[in-house]
């Protein structure tokens, strides 16, 4: 890919989130002439695209508070008596027909916690490596991790799962989260934001002191590079609890299900006919109660998210 | 000696790596081997594998560019400053990044369903007929309008951020000489933006022919939705409900090889234009 050969000293650490302290409507009818009528227009598009976003997340809200008669029966978009918020929670909580739904919320946050975090130890050590050490064959080896970017997931899928198979892997937790740890994309953002934050002197430096380059990487390089890390982070713990493709190929035991996995069987139980018709409200609580750990992280690490690191090797 | 070792480790990472792709290459080949190319030759020779195929390049073509386009315009928007509560909708538009692809689904096809689905519903009381969402004819439309709320936020501020990273110079010197406003947009910021667009316009075509997740959740109530109705459901059916395995590792393969070969078509005749290096 081309990404592969831009220069590293493209992506500083940018702190785009302060420039906007003016007043961002006046500035742009000042600057660049805007009409009111456009401004007018574009906020019509912010609003018309929240409320199409909004939408499903609203509704899944409002149907977890209903009975499953009210559910098939009252307005979608608003509250019905009687409200049955807590008694569907308890219902998801404690409902054991195809596994517990609390084992999947554990098991999802083991598999975005381990994915989490073995991505991005393991992308910050071949960035700063990719980076900081020249070895023989090093553009061979960077070109032929990004290539690994064009192979869709679909590819490894089955073959994973084979070999799992032949050494005993499937079906079990690390067979599910190794896979996640393995992020081509969290290599390259480790490589160029190394590349452009731990200055080569500061290493000849520690270097001289005697330090090992363990120490090194751990006491000098690791400090510096924490905004990419809670980056990596962030976007590989998202990707590993949203992940449903390849715990769903590789896993079959119910009891390792992730949420996605649970969610899958119990939304397929809504439409089968024959079963459990509390399923219907079961899977819409279920399904809001997956969405608030992500969103959780999401408030309290949003200083930390440097969004730009994504694209800015690239646009600099 | 420590040095040697770290090193090693850090040549061991990404090599490990190499090595755990090249294995389920090599798995790939020599569990074809066996039986020569005649997996390969009678995937290509399926009608079933190719409709499927097709399918998911009419899916790419339409959800894509549609993406693409209301995302460049908020991102711009946001960027210019047009959009009062910048802020406050940028992160309502990102809000779906953190849903997962089968609760995406899940609320969507709760929404749409017949009989009991809100949308349904609402039809019903304007005296309107059944859509029928599920149906034949919208079925299609229905899995890209899914898409497009799954993914439209993350690509907004995957091209906020790559606008805000425009020299101000540029744009500077552009007020001066008295350019428009609609010229600083696409004259200026989005040309100088272009190779994270090429990026973006690749990651998401790539992740639409792997389409996969939400079809197979819809299928219970879409029957519609056959076993090949996308390449990857197509395969995942052959491997887990036939057990032919190499029969869909060798689909796989060929899927990653269209996809390999509509990419890398895509960025080759970027780079003629000159937009990337």
């Amino acid at each position: 890919m081309s990404t592969a050969t831009m220069p590293d000293s493209t992506a500083a650490p940018r702190t785009e989130r302060r420039t906007h302290k003016e007043k961002p409507d006046a500035s742009a009818l000042r600057i660049y002439g805007v009409r009111r009528r456009t401004v007018n227009l574009v906020m019509l598009a912010c609003v018309v695209f929240a409320v199409f976003t909004l939408i499903p997340i609203w509704w899944i809200i409002v149907s977890s508070t209903k009975t499953v008669p009210n559910f098939n029966s009252t307005f979608g978009f608003w509250f019905a008596r009687p409200f049955e918020l807590l008694s569907n929670l308890k219902e998801v909580f404690s409902n054991q027909e195809d596994g517990s739904y609390l084992q999947w919320l554990g098991n999802t946050a083991i598999y975005a916690g381990a994915g989490g975090v073995g991505a991005t130890v393991l992308s910050a050590m071949a960035g700063y490596g990719f980076a900081r050490f020249d070895f023989r064959g090093k553009n061979a080896l960077f070109v032929f991790v990004m290539g690994a970017l064009l192979i869709p997931l679909v590819a490894f899928a089955v073959p994973l799962y084979l070999v799992y198979a032949k050494v005993g892997l499937d079906s079990t937790m690390p067979g599910i989260f190794i896979p996640f740890m393995v992020s081509p994309v969290s290599v390259y953002l480790m490589r160029v934001y190394a590349g452009a934050s731990i200055p080569r002197e500061l290493i000849d430096a520690a270097r001289i002191d005697g330090a090992g380059e363990g120490r090194i990487f751990l006491r000098v390089a690791w400090p510096l590079m924490i905004p990419a890390l809670i980056t990596v982070f962030m976007l590989n713990v998202v990707s590993s609890w949203n992940n449903f493709f390849l715990p769903f190929i590789i896993n079959n035991n119910n009891n390792l299900y992730p949420l996605t996995e649970g969610m899958q069987v119990w939304f397929w139980h809504t439409n089968i006919s024959g079963s459990s018709e509390n399923f219907t409200v079961l899977t819409m609580a279920g399904c809001m109660i997956s969405i608030l750990p992500l969103l959780l992280m999401f408030i309290a690490l949003q200083r930390y998210w440097r969004g730009g690191l994504l694209l800015g090797g690239l646009t600099g | 000696m420590p040095f040697f070792v770290i090193f090693f480790m850090f040549l061991v990472v990404p090599l490990g790596y190499s090595i755990y792709t090249s294995f389920f290459t090599t798995r790939m080949i020599g569990g074809t081997v066996f039986t020569g190319f005649s997996n390969y030759t009678q995937a290509l020779e399926s009608g079933a594998f190719w409709s499927g195929m097709a399918r998911v390049l009419l899916f790419a073509a339409i959800q894509v560019p549609i993406m693409i386009v209301i995302a460049t315009f908020f991102a711009a928007m946001f960027d210019m400053g047009v959009s009062r509560f910048g802020g406050f909708f940028r992160a309502i538009f990102f809000l779906p990044y953190a849903v997962p692809g089968v609760v995406a689904t899940a609320m969507w096809g709760g929404m749409l369903q017949t009989r009991v689905g809100v949308f349904v519903r609402i039809f019903e009381d304007l005296g309107l007929p059944d859509p029928n969402f599920f149906g034949a004819s919208h079925l299609l439309g229905v899995i890209v309008l899914i898409a497009i709320w799954e993914w439209t936020g993350f690509t907004i501020i995957l091209l906020y951020t790559a606008l805000k990273s425009v020299p101000k110079e540029v744009v500077e010197s552009a007020i001066v000489d008295g350019a428009k406003f609609s010229r600083i947009i696409t004259r200026i910021k989005l040309p100088i933006i272009r190779p994270a667009i090429i990026l973006v316009v690749i990651i998401n075509v790539i992740g639409a022919l792997q389409l996969f997740t939400e079809p197979y959740l819809l299928s219970p109530m879409a029957p519609n939705i056959s076993a090949n109705y996308t390449p990857t459901l197509y395969m995942y059916n052959e491997a887990f409900s036939a057990q032919f395995y190499s029969y869909a590792a060798a689909i796989a393969v060929v899927l990653a090889f269209v996809i390999i070969l509509i990419s890398t078509a895509f960025l080759l005749s970027q780079r003629r234009k000159g937009a990337i290096t």
